[in-house]
C-alpha cells in the first residue's frame, strides 16, 4: 500500500511536470509559426540589416533598366536621380531604417527573399552574397519629367497605367536626396514643410472640384437624376440659416446639364446632387470606389479620410458634393478614382515592383497585374470619362490638352486651411501603346486648370517622346 | 549502445569547422570511454542516459564553439573534468550513499554553502551568488542543489511516517507538528532570501519548486503544495512590495513593448530570435543570435531557435522529456524510498531548470537566470549536472541488477 503509494505521487509529479512542459512546447510552437513572421520584420528586430549589410545591396532599376538606386564597390549606395526619384527609391540607414522601394523591397535586395525565407539550411544554399536586383515599373524620364514639371512648388504627381495599375511616376515634392539622409535626419524630420513625406500615399488633401466625376456617378447610379435634366444655376445654392454655395468667380451657369455642369465644374449643381444623394448613399459611393481603404505592398498607404456621413448637416452634404468640409483624400486615391474611368469601371491594384531578378538573371518574381474593385458600370464609366473629356476640351482643362491625344480629366482648386487654395488635376490620356491615369496637385498654388493641368500635358508630353 | 552514443557523436562533430584541437579529440575519446566504462562497472544501468547528455553537450558545445569561440576550449576542459567526476561519483557510489545519513549535516552544509556568496561572494550579472577563487569562479548555488536533493529525499524517506500524519486539522488543511515541517520552511525561506539578497531569482525558484514537487512525491499530501502556494504567493507579494528589481522583472515580463531598447532589450532580442527561425531556423551560423546578450549562457536557447529553428527547440525539449522520463523509471524501479526520491529528485532538477529557462526565453514566465543543463556554457553547471547524473546513473545499477 505504501509503495503503491509513492509511486502514484511520483507519477502525478510526473504527469503534472511533462503537462505544463507540452504547454510550454505549444507555446513555443505558436512563437515559432504564428508570430514568426510578425517578429521577424519587427522594425526593431535588427536581423534584416545585419543580414543585409553582410552581402552587396542590389539594384533598384526603372522599366527601361535605368539605375534609380545602385551599391558602388565601396559599398556605398548612390541614387542616380537623386531628389527626382527619392519618392520611389526611400531611403536605408542603419540609424533612421528604411523607406520606399528600399524599404518594402528590402528583403530582396539584399538577396533574401520572402520564397527563400526560414527553409534554414535550404535557404543557405540558394543565396548569394550578391542582392537582387529588383526592376520597377517607373520610367526615370517620366518621373523626372513630372518632378522637374513641379518646380519649386510643394505638391505631388502619381502617374498610373491605367490597364495594369502599374505606376510609372511618383513624385513628391519638396524632396531629399537619398543619399544624404542620414547626415541630414533631424533638419530633414523637423522642416515645416515635411520633406520626408511621400505625399502621394500619406498626404491628405481635400479633393476640390476633382471629386465630382465621383458625385455625377452616384447621381445617376442612384437615379437621382439623368443625363437629360436641366439644372438651373443661378450662381449660389441656398443651404439654410444664411449659409450658401457659391461658384467661383461669382459665375452663373444657367440652364445646364450634367455634362455641361461637370466641365464648367458648377457648384451649385454638384452641391444639388450631393443633398439629393444624402449621407448613405454618398457613403456607399465612396465606399464603391475604394476610398475607405488603403493600400498595402510596396504602395502601402494611408486611407482617404471620410466624415461621419450619418451626422452630416445639409451644409457639410452639400460641401462634400464639391469635394470640401472634412473630406480628405490621397493622390493615388485620386489617381486611382481617374483610372477606374478610363479602364471601363475596373480599378487595378497599383504596384511599382514589376520584377525580382538574381544576380544569374533567374526571375525570382514577376508583378501580374491584378484587379483591386469593380466600382463601376463599362458604359457608366465611359460615359464619366467621356464628360471628362469635355472639360480637357471645351471645360476648366483646356492646358492639359495634347494635339492627337484623347485627355480626359477633371480640374480641382480646394479651398484649405493652410493658406492659399491647392490646385488639383485629375485625369487619364490615351497614349499608342497604353492608357494611362495620373493625379497631380500643386499646394497652396491656386487654380487647378492654370496651376496643375498644365504639368499633366508635360507628363503625356515626357511618355510620347520615346 | 556504444553505437547509439557514436551516432550521436558523429551527428553532432563534423558541423565544426573548426581546427581539429586536442581538446575535441579528448571529449570525443573520452566520451567513448565513459560508455564503455558505464557499461562494464554498470552493466544494468540506464544506457540512454549518458548518450543523451552527451547529445546536448555536444548541442551546448557547437553553440558555443559559434557563439564564443574563446569560450570553446574552456568548455570543452569543463565537459571533461564533468565526465571525470562523473565516473568518480559512479565508481565510489557505495561510499557516497552512507553519506545519506548524515541529513542534518547535507542541509547545514547547504545552507553554508548558499551563505557562503553572501559573505564572500562576487556579484556577476547582477545576481550575488559567485565565488571567485584566483581563476576560478564557482556558483555555490549549483552544488548546493545536489546537496538539497540529497537532503530531502533522505529526510523525507525517514520522516514521511510523521509528515503524513494527521495530527491537527485547520480548515480544511491537515497539519502536522510544526516541528516536522520546519525544515522545509526552513528552506523555502532560504530560497526566499536567496532571492531577495543574491537577486538569484532563478535559483530560488528552483529550490523552491525542488522542495514542494519532493515533498508531494514523499507524502502525496495536498496540504503541503496548498501550504506552499500560500507562502510563494505571499513571499511574491512582499517582495513585489519592497523591491524594486522584483517590480522591474515583472513589469518586463507583462509589458515587453514597452521598452524594447532598454531594460526588455534582452528578451525582445530573444522573441526576434524565435521569430527569425521559425519552422526551419535560419541554418547554423547563419543567424544573429550576437544581438542577445549573454547569448551563451542563459539565452543559448534562443540562439538554438534562431538558428534551428522550431525543429532544433522541439528536438531539445523532447531530449530533456526524455532524460526526465528515464529517471522517473529509474526512481520507480528503486526499492528503497530514498532512493526512489533522490532519483526523482535528480530527474527533476535537470527538467525544471529546463523549464524555468526556457520558459523565461520565451516570454511563457518572467525570465530568470537560470543555465540550461549541460548546454549553457558553466563550470559550475556543468560539473554539478555531472553529478547528478551520474548519482542516477548509480541508481538505475543497483536495483536493475538485483531485478
Amino acid at each position: 500500500m505504501r509503495r503503491r503509494n509513492i509511486h502514484t505521487w511520483i507519477l502525478q509529479t510526473t504527469v503534472f511536470l511533462l503537462g505544463i512542459f507540452a504547454c510550454l512546447m505549444l507555446y513555443i510552437v505558436y512563437i515559432q509559426v504564428v508570430e514568426a513572421n510578425t517578429l521577424a520584420v519587427n522594425p526593431l528586430n535588427h536581423r534584416g540589416t545585419a543580414a543585409a549589410a553582410e552581402v552587396h545591396r542590389g539594384a533598384i532599376l526603372d522599366a527601361q533598366g535605368r539605375s534609380l538606386a545602385v551599391t558602388s564597390a565601396e559599398g556605398e549606395r548612390e541614387y542616380p536621380y537623386a531628389a527626382a526619384a527619392a519618392a520611389v527609391t526611400g531611403y536605408i540607414g542603419e540609424k533612421i531604417g528604411a523607406t520606399g522601394i528600399e524599404g518594402a523591397a528590402s528583403r530582396e535586395l539584399s538577396g533574401d527573399s520572402e520564397e527563400f525565407s526560414r527553409l534554414g539550411p535550404i535557404a543557405q544554399l540558394l543565396r548569394s552574397s550578391q542582392g537582387n536586383d529588383v526592376r520597377l515599373t517607373i520610367d526615370a524620364k517620366v518621373q523626372k519629367a513630372a518632378y522637374e514639371a513641379l518646380g519649386n512648388r510643394r505638391g505631388a504627381v502619381v502617374v498610373l497605367d491605367a490597364g495594369t495599375g502599374a505606376v510609372l511616376a511618383m513624385v513628391s515634392r519638396p524632396s531629399f536626396d537619398p543619399a544624404d539622409v542620414e547626415a541630414q535626419w533631424e533638419d530633414l524630420r523637423q522642416r515645416a514643410d515635411s520633406p520626408l513625406l511621400n505625399r502621394v500615399l500619406y498626404g491628405l488633401y481635400p479633393p476640390g472640384s476633382t471629386i465630382k466625376p465621383l458625385i455625377a456617378d452616384a447621381a445617376l447610379t442612384e437615379g437621382v437624376t439623368t443625363q437629360q435634366e436641366i439644372f438651373d444655376c443661378t450662381g449660389k445654392l441656398d443651404l439654410g440659416n444664411g449659409y450658401t454655395i457659391a461658384d467661383s468667380h461669382g459665375e452663373v451657369h444657367g440652364r445646364i446639364n450634367l455634362k455641361q455642369a461637370l466641365m464648367e465644374s458648377c457648384n451649385v449643381t454638384f452641391g444639388t446632387l450631393a443633398m439629393r444623394l444624402g449621407g448613405s448613399k454618398l457613403q456607399k459611393a465612396f465606399e464603391r470606389f475604394g476610398f475607405a481603404k488603403s493600400l498595402d505592398g510596396e504602395m502601402a498607404s494611408t486611407a482617404p479620410h471620410l466624415p461621419d456621413f450619418s451626422r452630416l448637416g445639409k451644409g457639410d452634404t452639400a460641401q462634400i458634393g464639391i469635394g470640401q468640409s472634412k473630406l480628405l483624400v490621397t493622390p493615388i486615391s485620386m489617381a486611382m478614382l481617374a483610372s477606374s474611368f478610363a479602364n471601363h469601371g475596373v480599378m487595378m491594384r497599383p504596384y511599382m515592383i514589376d520584377e525580382v531578378v538574381t544576380p544569374s538573371g533567374t526571375v525570382l518574381r514577376k508583378a501580374q497585374p491584378s484587379q483591386w474593385l469593380k466600382v463601376d458600370t463599362p458604359e457608366q464609366a465611359n460615359l464619366i470619362d467621356g464628360f471628362m473629356e469635355q472639360v480637357v476640351e471645351h471645360g476648366t482643362g483646356t492646358s492639359a490638352a495634347v494635339r492627337n491625344i484623347r485627355v480626359a480629366g477633371k480640374t480641382g482648386t480646394a479651398e484649405n486651411a493652410a493658406g492659399a487654395d491647392h490646385a488639383w488635376f485629375i485625369g487619364s490620356a490615351a497614349l499608342p501603346n497604353r492608357q494611362i491615369a495620373f493625379a497631380i496637385i500643386v499646394e497652396n498654388s491656386g487654380f487647378g486648370g492654370t496651376e496643375a493641368a498644365p504639368i499633366a500635358r508635360k507628363v503625356i508630353l515626357s511618355l510620347l517622346d520615346i | 549502445m556504444l553505437l547509439g552514443t557514436g551516432v550521436l557523436e558523429l551527428k553532432q562533430y563534423p558541423h565544426l569547422q573548426t581546427d581539429f584541437l586536442p581538446w575535441l579529440a579528448a571529449v570525443i575519446i573520452a566520451s567513448f570511454l565513459v560508455q564503455f566504462f558505464l557499461q562494464r562497472r554498470l552493466p544494468g544501468s540506464d544506457g540512454l542516459l549518458f548518450p543523451l547528455v552527451m547529445f546536448f553537450s555536444s548541442m551546448g558545445l557547437m553553440m558555443i564553439a559559434r557563439l564564443k569561440p574563446v569560450l570553446f576550449i574552456p568548455q570543452l576542459r569543463w565537459l571533461l573534468i564533468g565526465m571525470l567526476v562523473f565516473c568518480l561519483v559512479v565508481f565510489f557510489a557505495k561510499q557516497i550513499r552512507p553519506w545519506l545519513h548524515y541529513q542534518y549535516l547535507l542541509g547545514v552544509t547547504c545552507i553554508l554553502l548558499l551563505l557562503l556568496p553572501l559573505v564572500l561572494g562576487t556579484e556577476i550579472g547582477g545576481s550575488r551568488n559567485w565565488l571567485v577563487f584566483g581563476p576560478f569562479q564557482v556558483q555555490p548555488s549549483e552544488f548546493s542543489k545536489i546537496l538539497i536533493v540529497m537532503f530531502l529525499s533522505s529526510y523525507l524517506a525517514d520522516h514521511r511516517n510523521l509528515l503524513t500524519l494527521p495530527s491537527r486539522k485547520f480548515l480544511f488543511l491537515e497539519l502536522p507538528p510544526l516541528r516536522f515541517i520546519a525544515p522545509l520552511l526552513l528552506i523555502w525561506s532560504m530560497a526566499l532570501l536567496m532571492f531577495v539578497v543574491a537577486k538569484d531569482l532563478g535559483s530560488a525558484l528552483l529550490f523552491f519548486g525542488i522542495a514542494i514537487l519532493m515533498t508531494y512525491m514523499a507524502t502525496g499530501r495536498k496540504s503541503y503544495i496548498f501550504l506552499a502556494m500560500v507562502f510563494f504567493s505571499a513571499a511574491s507579494a512582499f517582495s513585489y512590495f519592497l523591491f524594486a528589481h522584483v517590480r522591474v522583472r515583472f513589469a518586463i515580463w507583462l509589458h515587453p513593448w514597452a521598452d524594447p531598447n532598454g531594460q526588455a532589450y534582452q528578451i525582445v532580442q530573444s522573441l526576434f530570435a524565435f521569430g527569425a527561425g521559425g519552422v526551419w531556423g535560419t541554418g547554423f551560423a547563419h543567424g544573429h543570435p550576437g544581438f542577445i546578450p549573454e547569448v551563451h549562457t542563459d539565452f543559448i536557447f534562443s540562439a538554438i531557435g534562431e538558428e534551428f529553428g522550431l525543429l532544433g527547440v522541439i528536438l531539445i525539449m523532447i531530449g530533456y522529456a526524455i532524460l526526465f522520463y528515464r529517471s522517473i523509471l529509474i526512481a520507480l524501479a528503486c526499492q528503497a524510498d530514498q532512493q526512489k526520491l533522490l532519483a526523482a529528485g535528480c530527474g527533476i532538477v535537470f527538467f525544471l531548470q529546463a523549464f524555468i529557462i526556457i520558459a523565461g526565453v520565451t516570454k511563457f514566465l518572467p525570465l530568470t537566470g537560470v543555465t540550461l543543463p549541460f548546454i549553457s556554457y558553466g563550470g559550475s553547471s556543468m560539473v554539478s549536472g555531472f553529478i547528478l547524473l551520474g548519482l542516477l546513473a548509480a541508481l538505475s545499477k543497483k536495483e536493475n541488477g538485483h531485478a
